[in-house]
């Protein structure tokens, strides 16, 4: 089966809320895909309707070019987590996992390889009730792992997980991604996507506001901007300004220059022995970015709710 | 629906509480049984056979916590979408349910019913006597109480589905089972009290267990399983309909 999402025109409304609006994206294989929008946007919605578990007005989901609810066994090729604690407190981790393993055809040697494979081994035999959200989160990534799927659909995963155990999930997510699986993530913080997600959806109120690749979103962020570190703050804003740069006060010895390259500004201060102590192209952090994208959106939104 | 069939059974096998609720039904069963019919050992009863089954009367409420269990655990913890996740033909998730919790149901009911008839038959001294399964009218009263028990964990499965909440489950179904007689009992009409417990669940249902004064009773006993078994037949019918409509 081909590794891939395709989300196209989903639209659903329950009585007068739309849920979503005309959702569209595709997820490719080999790539972890960060879903991002606030709480609301319809992430959640739109990930039970790829799973066959909520029906849309209109529009339609397809995995491998397939429907879900066609597909003979599905945890073969979609994994997927929606909810951590959707479990019966008194059945064992590992029982948990057997009944899965069933419905596809699989026996307790598979739920033995992924709960090692998530380092749950130790508290597999113990109630899924007594697990933290953490562990629980490992039992619900190794049960999207069960059939070794293509394809993962994981709701918030790293939602109540300890610094540790993001940072777990962080470099599961890559090694998954890098066996060329198509990895679907949602997160309502783009922070939680720095350093894992490769291309990312923005979705804001049940459509998508960006879908693009995280390199080249953090480029655009960053722009042709500088930032500089120095005493006479004064001084190097005025030189600056004068050679036709857009100057900001970003911190007490911090500028961040717009419209000169590095290298001007460098020369422009020489010039005038204005003293500085760093002069470095400035990256935007994805969370900077994201503010940057959605800063339309959501004046419009705020505009619209005036009204 | 052989793979649906070892997940419910799985699933069902590793609650605790399974194994606890099947004890309960036999052990209710058996010991309401006994004390009706020791009630009636001085006196005399005249139906040895319906007295010495009195406990399926009590047995079916916790027969109706397990059904209701069986669909309302899932639905209360979110677990129930994991489940359609991975078995995504929701008709056949219940019809797999229904198989196991009915074969779970059918080995305690025929438990409970044997030891009843059997502690019956040493209660009930002068009567018990005449309590044997050899005898046509009351093997038809053993048959058709464990027959009783299966349906009610039917009827129980089919109200949890429609109504996706354990607690107001079990309040449907116990409702059913014990108010429809209360209101009947207050009903002056004789023609509509007829009526009432033709179509009572648990009071037609029950009337497989008489063995003697057939002509007294509101419906015939075979018919009356049938109007129980029409019961869970129509609740499974919608719970289905409803899970092929909602969302999960």
């Amino acid at each position: 089966m081909e590794a891939t999402i395709e989300v196209s025109g989903l639209r659903k409304r329950y009585g007068p809320t739309v849920a979503l609006d005309g959702m569209t994206f595709t997820v490719a294989p080999g790539k972890v895909t960060g879903f991002v929008g606030p709480n609301g946007a319809g992430k959640s919605t739109t990930m039970r309707v790829i799973l066959g578990l909520d029906s849309v007005d209109e529009g339609h989901a397809l995995v491998g070019g397939r429907h879900y609810r066609s597909l003979r066994h599905p945890l073969r090729q979609v994994g997927s987590l929606l909810d951590a604690s959707a479990l019966q407190p008194s059945r064992t981790g590992r029982n948990h996992l057997l009944w899965l393993a069933h419905s596809q055809g699989l026996g307790a040697r598979r739920v033995d390889e992924v709960a090692e494979r998530v380092g749950l081994t130790s508290a597999i035999r113990r109630k899924a009730g007594g697990y933290s959200l953490g562990m629980r989160q490992r039992l619900g990534i190794a049960a999207a792992l069960l059939g070794d799927p293509p394809v993962l659909v994981l709701d918030e995963p790293v939602n109540g997980m300890d610094p540790e155990g993001i940072r777990w999930m962080r470099g599961f997510l890559r090694s998954l991604a890098a066996e060329g699986r198509a990895v679907l993530v949602s997160s309502h913080l783009m922070s939680e996507l720095q350093d894992t997600a490769d291309h990312v959806v923005i979705v804001g109120r049940g459509k998508v506001i960006a879908d693009v690749g995280v390199a080249e979103l953090i480029e655009t962020a960053s722009g042709e901007r500088v930032t500089l570190r120095t005493t006479a703050r004064t001084q190097a804003m005025t030189v600056l300004a004068r050679a036709g740069a857009t100057v900001a006060v970003t911190g007490t010895d911090t500028l961040t220059v717009t419209g000169l390259s590095g290298e001007r500004v460098v020369a422009l201060l020489g010039e005038d022995a204005v003293p500085f102590s760093e002069v470095s192209a400035h990256r935007a952090s994805l969370e900077e970015a994201y503010m940057d994208l959605t800063r339309d959106a959501v004046e419009f939104n705020a505009a619209g709710d005036a009204r | 629906m052989k793979e649906a069939l070892h997940v419910e059974w799985t699933k069902l096998r590793t609650l605790a509480g399974t194994a606890w609720l099947l004890a309960g039904v036999v052990l209710l069963t058996v010991a309401l049984g006994v004390t009706a019919s020791a009630a009636c050992a001085d006196t005399g009863c005249g139906d040895p056979a319906k007295t010495s089954l009195t406990g399926i009367a009590f047995g079916q409420a916790v027969v109706a916590v397990l059904a209701v269990l069986a669909v309302g655990g899932e639905y209360s913890t979110g677990m129930i979408r994991v489940t359609f996740a991975a078995v995504p033909r929701r008709s056949t998730v219940l019809a797999a349910k229904a198989v196991v919790v009915g074969a779970l149901v059918l080995v305690a009911g025929v438990a409970a019913v044997l030891v009843s008839v059997m502690a019956g038959r040493f209660v009930l001294a002068g009567d018990g006597a005449a309590l044997s399964l050899a005898d046509g009218p009351v093997f038809r009263a053993a048959v058709g109480s464990v027959l009783y028990l299966v349906l009610v964990g039917l009827l129980s499965l089919g109200v949890a589905t429609v109504v996706r909440d354990a607690a107001a489950a079990i309040g449907v179904v116990l409702g059913l089972l014990y108010l429809f007689p209360i209101v009947a009992a207050v009903v002056s009409d004789p023609d509509w009290f007829k009526r009432l417990q033709r179509i009572s669940p648990m009071t037609a249902g029950l009337a497989v267990q008489a063995t003697t004064n057939l002509d007294s009773l509101p419906i015939s006993p075979w018919a009356g399983l049938g109007v129980l078994g029409l019961w869970a037949a129509g609740a499974l019918l919608v719970g289905g309909l409803a899970l092929r409509l909602r969302d999960a």
